[in-house]
């Protein structure tokens, strides 16, 4: 999971100060283990060099959590670059479809379009493994057949998050 | 077990309540039914030994003449009346309209001790007693046509002495010379109770396979109507048992449902006999209507029927249900059927082997043993039970030859379902199959007692308008001219011929033709009259059975002048009160040796009362063996339509035409009914032959009247209207979209 | 296999609407099926892919809207136009049916069975049998020809039904969760076996399935959900 794009996604709603990012980001997506602030304001600062945020107008002090900071229009479309961009189907893609999917209700964007092109995305991973199977040696088999399997369990969920995605953002919304 | 349980088991929805209607309902039919059916079975033979009186024939009025040889044999001796006898004579062909009125003359001392059924002292002569039937008959005829047959009233015979309330009987009084005049008069000091003399345990055998073969196809309806709805009975079953109740438990559920709607329903049925007694009561049977009192049952009666379906029904709905199978999820013994093997025409063949060993006991042992009734009811019924059990092997063997032969789809579809589930499709038609055994029996039983055509009017053969009576022996030539005289003058007599002879036709003297004038022989209905003034015609020209006409033949002129008369003949132009007023001219005219009688008198006289009078009950009963048969079936076919909503409806999506599905219900409806329907038939009148030649060996059977082919199509008629009725579910509850399971 | 803009459509619907009471099963389809093509049709329960399988293969009239088969050809015919008696026709002649389970004649012989659609179409029994036991024997089921349905296995049950449903060698072949009753193992056997056959035929097929490895089979899939085709869907090929 890209923690710095999800970072850009949240300041997608609205302006915020990073000491409420980092609340923010551990509440939707840091069960278990929070962001250390260090991290939050080295992102930031890269952010703001890439023009993907600026901040608003310094208050006193000066300090990094007194600063207010905003998307870009050039952060915008970065965001939705990587919510409509499929990730290649592997075991380890749970948790970056989960942030998108979050991010895209809490940007008010559309989930349902994202989880079909990731749906569509491992069917054609599984075709592939389908026609890979025939014609080859058992042993061939069972590797795709091991492939097949954990993209069916991605599915599932992807199927599974589609049918909740309403429930899903009305407690997002109200949260 | 817990009344909760059983509350919601029971009554758990709306359509339960139907179902429970529908038992009760149908067992309240079946009881009623079966009450009055036993009821009349019991009146048929109270209504016999009421008028078994009528059978008594007494002993000889006349002693045996001392000499053996006939030549010599005049008038014997006559024995005299005492007081502990009277003089009857029994007249056999007293008839008025269409009805044969049964007329005793009896002539006894003043002193007599003797009491005659229903009237006690004997009659004065000239005297009457009638049945109230016959006296509002009487009454209401003008007097010249009944009335004076009779002389004056003098009472109505006692209801204990009328076999029923239409009853035509009369009993005058006569002189005793009157009576002995032709012999034929009997003395009588008591009269017989045995209404059926020597064959009375043939009649009460022939009674109990009658009362069998109705009855059968009642308990069939109760049978039907407790097995409502059972297919979605045992999804409920099947639900019970999955949230845990032990199949005791549901068996048990199965067996109160189905009692406790049955009690209430044979209760209704016993209300229902009684409240339609009276009307029962107004069925004529064998001519009569019966007492509404002859076909009260009984209390003991009406209990153990009620007691009998209570029990049953509880039984029967217990032991279905734990043969089903229910588990908790749902039935496991549905398809599996046990192939039916050879061992199933066991009990037909063991029914046939009692009832044609009982018969052979008669006709070549020439011995009646008691053995041979509980042989020949025991037998009957086997061959019942028998056809319901061989009927799904026949089934299997038939369906085994048509799925070989098989073409079309609804061919191989139809003869597959038959060969792996005989059982369940001869199911449907069993009913029909046993309805129509039983009215072939009856048929075949009846049939002995058809009555005989009217004869036609030909030239040649004694005319059906006319009345004869033979003359006595003693009367001039000018007592009968007085006779034809006076008949002449009567409205509706067209003519009156007087026939002579050397001698009186019951006498020794008499010759083999009967001479007449050639003016009269036009009257007699002959149309080439040889010229001569006197002609002649053979003697047989009197007899009803003579078919072939006769012709005339010349006489010499001066022949009637030695000769006396021995017939007249009246000629009517057929209307019944001519008739009657022909022949009570002719009775009263004291020249007659016999009541007159004509050749339509023939069908009017039957010895076979007892079959006669099952013959309507069997009617009867065959009309509710069909109509239930065809509800059987019906149902039958419907339920086996719902139990392959699914698969049909798969076939119906992959193409297969409606009229293939019709073709298909058909087919497994008619394969076995037409095979064990010829069996049935067959069977039948085989049972009946052997019924009637154990009774009386001169019996004989002839084809059955039309009646019985109405019946039989009848019961195809209502086969194919049943089979039909399920059409409309084919398209109704195969939709072919019930392709998942749901 | 085939693409949209080369593909020859076989089947196509246009706006097809149907309700069933107060449900409406189908809103608004629009959907071609491709000559030659192995289509898989997915979606949650109730979403209705059934009725769009029914209304496509003309057992359903819809509601509204049409479907042609063969709409490139020279006399293209609309099947929703058709009555009952043209439609069982045309089912029995140019489509086949695979269902779950439980479609075959439990008191037929498993010969018998595949026979029935050719008996139907007039073929005389003898030559129903050789060719139904030819096609049995293709789908690996030598010696089984006299069994019940009860003594087979489930794998073999469902080749059975794949055998009736092709022995009349149909232009379109529809399955309705064909694999659906059958494990891992025997589903792959089922549908390899069905798929060799439609493919060396060049049958059409639509399939039902909520299996996403039976999809995985087909060369394209389209999503229902709502009665609709799956909005913003990319189909992909």
């Amino acid at each position: 999971m890209n923690n710095s794009i999800t970072l850009l996604g949240l300041l997608g709603r609205e302006p915020s100060y990073g000491y409420d990012l980092k609340h923010s980001y551990d509440r939707y997506f840091g069960a278990g283990k929070a962001l250390a602030f260090g991290q939050v304001y080295s992102t930031l600062a890269r952010m703001v060099r890439d023009e993907l945020i600026r901040a608003l107008g310094e208050e006193t002090g000066g300090g990094p959590d007194r600063k207010k900071y905003e998307i870009t229009v050039a952060g915008q479309d970065r965001v939705r670059e990587w919510l409509f961009t499929p990730d290649v189907p592997s075991e380890s893609l749970q948790s970056n479809l989960f942030a998108k999917t979050v991010i895209a209700l809490l940007l008010d964007d559309d989930a349902d379009r994202l989880l079909d092109v990731q749906r569509s995305e491992h069917m054609a991973r599984m075709r592939e493994l389908t026609r890979l199977k025939k014609d080859a040696d058992l042993l061939r088999v069972l590797v795709c057949d091991h492939g097949l399997f954990h993209i069916e369990a991605d599915l599932r969920w992807i199927d599974l998050t589609s049918a909740r995605l309403a429930q899903l953002k009305k407690e997002l919304q109200s949260a | 077990m817990n009344p909760g349980l059983l509350k919601l088991a029971v009554v758990g929805s709306r359509s339960a309540y139907g179902r429970l209607t529908g038992i009760a309902g149908g067992v309240a039919a079946g009881v009623c039914l079966l009450l009055l059916l036993w009821g009349g079975a019991n009146g048929l033979s109270a209504r016999d030994d009421r008028g078994a009186w009528l059978r008594e024939t007494g002993s000889p009025s006349v002693a045996a003449s001392p000499t053996e040889d006939p030549t010599t044999a005049g008038p014997g001796a006559q024995v005299p009346l005492t007081a502990d006898t009277v003089l009857m004579e029994a007249n056999p062909a007293e008839v008025f309209r269409d009805q044969l009125i049964s007329r005793r003359d009896v002539a006894a001392l003043g002193s007599t001790t003797v009491k005659i059924p229903g009237i006690g002292h004997p009659p004065e002569p000239g005297r009457y007693y009638a049945s109230p039937a016959l006296q509002r008959l009487i009454e209401s005829t003008p007097r010249d046509e009944l009335g004076d047959r009779f002389g004056s009233f003098a009472g109505t015979i006692d209801e204990a002495a009328l076999p029923g309330p239409d009853s035509l009987i009369v009993v005058t009084g006569a002189p005793e010379a009157d009576l002995r005049q032709n012999g034929r008069a009997f003395l009588v000091s008591d009269f017989t109770t045995n209404a059926y003399g020597g064959s009375a345990a043939a009649y009460n055998t022939v009674l109990s396979i009658g009362a069998i073969a109705v009855f059968f196809p009642v308990l069939l309806l109760i049978s039907i109507v407790t097995g409502l709805g059972a297919a979605q009975r045992r999804e409920r079953f099947a639900t019970l048992r999955l949230i845990g109740a032990s199949p005791q438990v549901v068996w048990r559920i199965a067996a109160v449902e189905t009692s406790v709607p049955s009690l209430i329903g044979a209760v209704l049925g016993v209300g229902l006999a009684i409240l339609l007694r009276p009307a029962a009561a107004q069925i004529p049977v064998n001519g009569t209507r019966m007492f509404a009192a002859d076909l009260t049952t009984g209390w003991a009666a009406a209990v153990v029927v009620v007691a009998v379906v209570f029990a049953a029904s509880a039984l029967v709905a217990a032991h279905r249900t734990a043969r089903a199978g229910i588990g908790p999820l749902g039935v496991t013994r549905a398809i599996h059927e046990k192939t039916p093997t050879m061992w199933r025409s066991m009990p037909l063949f063991a029914g046939l082997a009692a009832m044609i060993a009982a018969v052979l006991m008669i006709r070549v042992l020439k011995v009646r043993h008691w053995l041979e009734s509980p042989l020949l009811i025991v037998g009957f019924l086997l061959i019942l039970v028998g056809i319901v059990i061989i009927g799904p092997w026949l089934t299997r063997l038939a369906s085994r030859i048509g799925l070989r032969q098989a073409r079309s789809a609804s061919a191989v579809i139809a003869a597959s379902r038959m060969q792996q589930t005989p059982v369940a499709t001869f199911r449907s038609v069993s009913g029909l199959v046993i309805a129509v055994f039983v009215v072939s029996v009856f048929a075949g039983g009846s049939s002995i007692i058809e009555s005989t055509e009217v004869p036609p009017a030909r030239p040649g053969l004694l005319q059906p308008t006319s009345l004869h009576a033979t003359v006595n022996a003693g009367h001039t030539p000018a007592q009968a001219e007085d006779a034809t005289r006076k008949a002449r003058e009567l409205s509706g007599i067209l003519s009156a011929t007087v026939g002579f002879g050397p001698g009186a036709l019951s006498g020794p003297d008499a010759g083999p033709e009967i001479y007449l004038r050639a003016a009269d022989a036009p009257g007699l209905g002959f149309e080439d009259v040889p010229a001569t003034e006197t002609v002649a015609v053979d003697a047989s020209f009197l007899y009803d059975w003579t078919t072939q006409p006769l012709a005339l033949s010349p006489a010499p002129a001066a022949n009637l002048d030695g000769m006396v008369p021995v017939v007249i003949v009246l000629g009517t132009d057929g209307t019944p009160e001519a008739m009657d007023r022909a022949r009570t001219l002719l009775n009263n005219s004291g020249v007659t040796a016999h009541s007159a009688t004509s050749t339509l008198d023939a069908g009017l006289q039957s010895s076979t009362r007892l079959i006669q009078g099952l013959a309507v009950l069997a009617y009867l009963g065959m009309f509710v063996a069909i109509a239930i048969a065809g509800l059987s079936l019906a149902v039958a076919t419907a339920s086996a339509v719902l139990d392959r909503k699914r698969v049909l409806g798969l076939m119906r999506l992959m193409g297969m035409p409606v009229f293939v599905l019709r073709r298909i219900i058909t087919r497994e409806a008619a394969v076995p009914l037409l095979t064990v329907l010829l069996l049935s038939v067959g069977l039948g009148f085989l049972v009946a032959w052997l019924m009637v030649t154990f009774i009386d060996d001169t019996y004989q059977m002839t084809w059955p009247e039309p009646g019985y082919f109405m019946a039989l199509g009848l019961s195809l008629l209502l086969a194919l209207g049943a089979v039909t009725a399920t059409f409309g579910l084919i398209r109704g509850t195969s939709p072919m979209t019930a392709t998942r399971f749901e | 296999m085939s693409t949209n803009d080369t593909a020859v459509p076989i089947l196509s619907a246009r706006g097809l609407h149907h309700s069933f009471g107060q449900t409406e099963a189908l809103r608004g389809i629009d959907l071609d099926v491709h000559t030659g093509e192995v289509l898989a049709v997915t979606g949650p329960s109730g979403s209705g892919k059934s009725t769009l399988l029914h209304c496509l293969a003309g057992v359903l009239v819809p509601d509204g809207g049409s479907v042609t088969y063969r709409p490139a050809e020279l006399a293209p015919m609309g099947i929703s136009s058709l009555g009952e008696p043209k439609r069982a026709r045309l089912r029995l002649t140019d489509f086949g049916f695979v269902f779950q389970f439980g479609q075959l004649l439990p008191e037929l012989t498993a010969v018998d069975n595949v026979s029935i659609p050719l008996l139907l179409s007039g073929t005389r029994r003898p030559e129903a049998q050789r060719r139904s036991t030819e096609l049995l024997e293709r789908l690996g089921l030598e010696g089984i020809g006299a069994k019940l349905p009860g003594e087979l296995s489930g794998g073999q049950a469902q080749r059975v039904a794949v055998a009736r449903a092709l022995v009349t060698s149909p232009a379109v072949l529809f399955a309705d969760e064909p694999t659906g009753s059958l494990d891992s193992l025997a589903s792959e056997n089922v549908l390899t076996l069905m798929l060799d056959l439609v493919r060396e035929a060049g049958t059409t097929v639509v399939m039902i399935t909520h299996d996403a490895r039976t999809a995985a089979y087909a060369d394209r899939e389209v999503i229902v959900r709502d009665g609709a085709i799956g909005a913003g869907y990319r189909v992909s090929a």
